[in-house]
Formats: C-alpha cells, structure tokens, sequence
C-alpha cells in the first residue's frame, strides 16, 4: 500500500504572528508540521507499519517546508516531494492542489491522507479539489480508519452518533483529533532524516501557469479586543440592577 | 546579537545535531516528566517502562557509542545537553538515566572488550536491559579504593563476595558493572558485567531519600556469586583506569544536571517575582528579591559556561579530571544556592509541593554528595592544581 500525505507547514501555534505591511512577518517563527497533518501522517505510518507499502510526504511551499519534511522523514516516511514555489503565501487552495495532482501523476497511491484544516487558515479545501481533479472519493473528518487491498473503512463523527463510509481505492481521507496520538520522532529517526534526499520540483516546471483563482490582496491583524468593562455596585444585588441597565439601556440586547 | 551568530561558534551546541538533540529531549521532558514528576516523587515510585521506552522508542541510549555499535557517535555535549534539559522537568528520572546511559553504557563501551560490547550494548541501547553501575560500599565512598568485595577466580568462574551500597536503579536493573578488589593491592580492581540472574546475587534494601526520591537506590548483595570469567571487563586488576575515566563524564553529567535544575528554578522565580505584589509593588521591585535572582542568573551563567567548556574537551583518550571536578563543584554548589533562593523569592508557596521548587532543592542536594562529594573534588582539585609544571591556569 502506497500512501501520500499531504503536509502543510504553518507557524508554531503559540507562535506570535505579526502583521505588517500587508505581510505575516516570517522572521523568528517556529515552523511545525500542520497538527492535524501530523494526525494524518502518524495514521500513514501506522498502516505502513500493519500493512507494508510505503509513506510519501509531499509539500508546497518555499525552502523551509523541507524542515517539515524532514520531520515527517523522522516519524517513519520514507519519500519526500517539495513543489518549490517562494511566493507561496500567494497561492490559493486550487493551485496548491492543481500542483499536487500533477506532481503525482503516474505515480501509484491507493490512499492519500491530509488533515482535516491547516491550523493557519483553517480552509479545509486541498484535499477535496484534490479528490475532484483526480475524480478519487474523500471522507472527511476520520476518527477510525481501517485498510485492506481493496477498500477503505473510514468512521466519522457524526450528529448523535457515528457514520461509516465504505470506498474504493484511491481515496482520500482527512483526519480529526483524537484519530491517533501522534509519535514523537526518535532521535536515530531525527540523525537519519538529514541524509534522505527530497524531491524537489519547480511549481513553475508543473506548467500550471498562474493558476490561483482568488488574488489576496492582504494580511491584516485582527482590531485589538475591546477593554472590558466592570460593573460598579455596593452588594451584588446593586451590580446585577446595573448590569440589567446596562444591558437594557446602553447596549439594547434585552 | 547572540555571539554564536557573529562567531559562527556555538559553546551550547557545538554541532548542528547538538540542537536537533535539545529539541527533541526538551519536548520529551515537557510533554512525559512534567505532569508526573511530582507523582512519583511523592510515591517515591519509579517511571520503569518510560526510561525503557527512552530505548526503545526515542533511541535516547549509546549517546556516545559509535553508530557501528548502534549509538549515535556523539560526545560530552550530547551528554550535558540531555541531562541539563531532562533535569528542568524531573531531576530524578534523569539520575536514573545517568546511571544507565554513563555509569553502564559509556564505560562498558570503551572499557570494554568486544565480545563483551556486543552481548551488552545492543540490548542495553533498546533498553531490553536497564542497567546500573555498582562501585560505593557501606564503609568505602570517598574512600572508594578501600572498598572489600572481593572477585576470586575458580575455574572458569568468578566468585564474589561482598556488599555494594547506594546503587541506582538496583531495584529494577538486568544488569550491572561492579567493581570488585581482585588482588593484594589498593589498586587491584577488577571490573564485572553481573547480571541479575546470576546465582549468588540478591538486591538488599531501598533507601528512604530526601530528594531523588523517583530513583530507586538499594543495597547489592554478593554471597558467592558465580559470573563467567568472559565477564571480566578488559583485563584483571585494570579497572581503576575504567573507573577514573568514567567519573570524568560521569561528574560532567551531573554537573549538567545541576544546570537544569538552576535554569528551571530560575524560570519559577522571575516569572513569580512578576506577578506577587507586596506592599502595592511587584516583588521584583524589592532591592533583596533582585539580590536572590540576580545572583542565582550570573551564577547559573557562569556555571553553565565552565560545563559546557569543560565538555568540549572531556573524552575517552585524554584526563580532564581538574576540569571534571571543577565544573561539578562549581555547578552543584550553585544549584543549590538557586533552588534555596527560588524557595525564598516563592515564599509560602515557594514551600509547597504545589511548585517545583522544593522538589528541585531536595533533589539539587544529591548532587553535592553522588559522583564524589564536594570535598572529594576539592581535594581532587588541590592534587592537581600542585601537580601543574607552570601553573598554566
Ligand atoms: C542517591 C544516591 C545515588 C547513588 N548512586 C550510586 C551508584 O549508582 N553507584 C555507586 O557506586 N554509588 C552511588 N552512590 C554513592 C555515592 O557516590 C557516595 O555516597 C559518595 O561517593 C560519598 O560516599 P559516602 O556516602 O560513603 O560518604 P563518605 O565517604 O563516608 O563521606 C562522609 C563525609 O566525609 C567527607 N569525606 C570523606 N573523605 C574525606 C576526605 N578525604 N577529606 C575530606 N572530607 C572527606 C565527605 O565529603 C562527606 O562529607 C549514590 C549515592 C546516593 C546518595
């Protein structure tokens, strides 16, 4: 079994993000693996580990999504495929995945995993264009999925209950929290990781052309919060009166 | 500007890989020792299958054992930065850690001949074996030469006789290197692989400590044990050599240690010296409470520089014992000093088992005393200062 795993990588999610001239200042940012692809790749690896085959991680973005790579490398991914592009923060959910189904063209996967959102923009489309152009079926939002030669089992949370979806393969499958516990790498796993080669590929090479079809325009920090506000009274008896004032007078909500 | 930027020339990670290890051992202490440190302190119990799985899983063991052998061909820094970051979170766990990874691993692998290499390295790196080193004896610490187990040769095995004292991970270790007196001289010792099957061995009592309570320290047992004379590690009467380099590595370990607890115990004081007021100020507006950190940083600063220093040049082929012993006093001396002041900055709080502190003093203590007492360096330190041909300090 042959499995891709789609791999974003976007800032630490305690990072402090900055926002100035239309930009996210990249400077001094911890990079991670998306925390939800990182569910999807600790998925790959555990049915590689049941079922054999081989893992595959691939990344859009410019140099430094080869540290994400690497990272997968360490968990237990044996290939790694960069789509170079250094304007990458320009590119919208088509391109990327117009990129992806060109860059894996001719090649063989039967299963391809992906978080459910990135933690950044929290978009949740690359794997469903994926699956539209490559016309394979997609099941979001895994909590339970099993494999075998022939199909995909795949439960999923749903309203009172849960849902299970039965596919063919290819499919693609992005993953929930609690679908596994991620591993942490090991250290003979991190050493061994910096002398794989990656594959890289010129987004431009892909001959997709400008194919983004939202154009963004810019960053923007979001308006600081409001300071809150205290309300006075000698016993909370005199505060919930002036809170039911307030409410009724001042902000007109009852 | 950070120095390493301008010199291309980092004290705290000599070598890319050097960071990639603090990275990976910091998340480990933070997300497996955090939480639980103070349970198992408190249930003076062991976290057995975690230090397994630091084998197992996370390939933790060999630091300093060629990759051929299955380690990862690293060196003394590798060791300080383990152990320093380890100790932030659980200074405890990482004794233990010490005891297997230096105490048994790093000495048997460059004491030891190579059948005996390939039999105990590979199992002790997966962490099938967990293992313990055994050279204290109840009436000979500092005074470790006069130590009376006795190593007998009859027939193809050896039999010893005798008790060792203080022996970390004892409780649960599947094997041990124990020194043993083999000849007529003072000097005449002999270095073992036993392990915990062998007939005649037994594990005597846990001790009730003050701190490094996670750790399990016991008593050693010999009444005619039988061990195989391949067990013998190099040649007889020859270990002192093993022993003397091994401590080198051993003392920078938990002077490493020393760092970690200091750092930590730092990070606990500054932050609440930020937010407990007094008199309608922050505590860190009050001249004694910058006194208590200020102190504690340049101290921890200045340590943690001799450590690093001294790990630069601490390896199998050259004796650093002055430096060795130097960086152990300095640096346990001084974690000491910064976890009292912790304590003192925290206040109340400061002893409660609600924050780390105290745990951290208890633990800090240990230091001073395992590895050769602070005595023992400083009259380790006065042998050599006197031998120095031109006073080259
Ligand atoms: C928690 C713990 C774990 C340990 N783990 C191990 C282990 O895994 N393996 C192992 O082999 N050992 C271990 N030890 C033993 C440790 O190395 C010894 O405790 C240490 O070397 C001191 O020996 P001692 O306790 O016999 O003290 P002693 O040697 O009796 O010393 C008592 C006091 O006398 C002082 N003193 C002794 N001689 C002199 C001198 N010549 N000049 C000035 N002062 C002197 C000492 O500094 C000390 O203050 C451990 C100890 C502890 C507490």
């Amino acid at each position: 079994m042959n499995i891709l795993v789609l791999i974003k990588q976007v800032p630490d999610t305690e990072a402090k993000i900055v926002v100035s001239g239309g930009k996210v200042q990249e400077a001094g940012i911890k990079w991670i693996i998306s925390p939800y692809d990182e569910i999807a790749l600790e998925e790959a690896i555990r049915i590689k580990e049941k079922t054999g085959g081989t893992v595959t991680a691939i990344s859009v973005g410019d140099d430094l999504v080869q540290q994400s790579i690497r990272t997968a490398y360490a968990m237990g991914a044996d290939h790694g495929i960069h789509i170079k592009h250094d304007q990458y923060q320009m590119l919208d959910a088509f391109a990327i995945a117009s990129a992806i189904a060109k860059a894996i063209e001719g090649r063989d996967f039967q299963v391809v995993l992906a978080g459910r959102q990135g933690s950044d923009s929290d978009n949740g489309q690359v794997p469903l264009i994926l699956g539209t152009l490559k016309g394979w079926g997609v099941v979001s939002f895994a909590k339970k999925v099993e494999i075998d030669s022939q199909k995909a089992t795949v439960h999923v949370e749903a309203e009172g209950g849960e849902a299970i979806y039965e596919s063919t393969l290819p499919v693609i499958i992005t993953a929930n929290a609690g679908l596994n516990e991620p591993r942490y790498p090991s250290l003979k796993g991190i050493m061994a990781s910096k002398k794989k080669p990656i594959e890289v590929i010129n987004f431009a090479d892909l001959g997709l052309g400008t194919v983004s079809r939202i154009e963004i325009l810019g960053f923007e920090p979001p308006p600081p919060r409001p300071q809150g506000r205290f309300i006075d009274g000698a016993d909370p008896a005199a505060k919930a009166k002036e809170l039911a004032r307030a409410l009724r007078e001042e902000i007109k909500v009852i | 500007m950070h120095p390493s930027l301008i010199f291309d020339m980092d004290l705290y990670h000599p070598k890319p890989e050097h960071k990639e290890l603090r990275e990976l051992v910091g998340t480990l202490g933070q997300d497996l020792l955090e939480k639980a440190a103070r349970h198992y302190d408190e249930q003076e119990n062991f976290n057995e299958e975690l230090l397994r799985d630091f084998g197992r899983k996370y390939s933790l063991f060999g630091l300093t054992v060629p990759l051929e052998m299955g380690g990862h061909g690293l060196d003394a820094t590798a060791e300080v930065i383990v152990h320093e970051e380890l100790s932030m979170y659980d200074p405890a766990f990482t004794l233990s850690y010490l005891a297997h990874e230096v105490l048994f691993v790093n000495n048997l692998y460059h004491s030891g001949q190579d059948t005996l290499r390939q039999k105990y390295i590979p199992p002790a790196l997966k962490g099938e074996f967990l293992c313990a080193m055994a050279m204290s004896e109840p009436q000979a610490g500092t005074d470790v030469l006069g130590m009376k187990t006795m190593a007998q040769k009859r027939g193809n095995l050896y039999i010893l006789n005798g008790t060792k004292q203080w022996i970390t991970n004892a409780e649960c270790a599947d094997a041990f290197l124990l020194y043993a007196r083999s000849g007529p001289n003072r000097k005449d010792i002999s270095a073992f692989v036993i392990e915990r099957r062998f007939k005649g061995l037994r594990i005597g009592k846990k001790e009730a400590k003050m701190g490094m309570r996670q750790s399990p320290t016991c008593q050693l047992i010999l009444e005619d044990c039988e061990v195989p004379e391949e067990n013998l590690i190099g040649r007889e009467n020859e270990a002192l050599l093993h022993m003397m380099r091994n401590l080198e590595i051993e003392r920078l370990a938990l002077a490493a240690m020393a760092l970690g607890i200091a750092r930590r115990s730092l990070k606990e004081m500054i932050t609440y010296a930020q937010q407990r007021e007094a008199f309608g100020k922050k505590i860190y507006e009050f001249g004694q409470i910058q006194h208590l950190i200020a102190e504690s940083y340049a101290r921890y600063r200045a340590s943690r520089a001799l450590v690093y220093e001294t790990a630069l040049c601490v390896n199998p082929q050259e004796r650093q014992s002055l430096s060795a012993a130097a960086a152990k006093l300095s640096a346990t001396q001084m974690a000491e000093f910064v976890s009292r002041s912790a304590i003192q900055v925290l206040g109340g709080n400061g002893y409660t088992r609600d924050y780390p502190v105290e745990r951290l003093h208890r633990d800090a203590i240990l230091l001073s005393i395992g590895g050769g007492t602070n005595e023992a360096m400083q009259k380790n330190i006065m042998k050599d200062l006197v031998q120095l041909e031109n006073l080259d300090i």
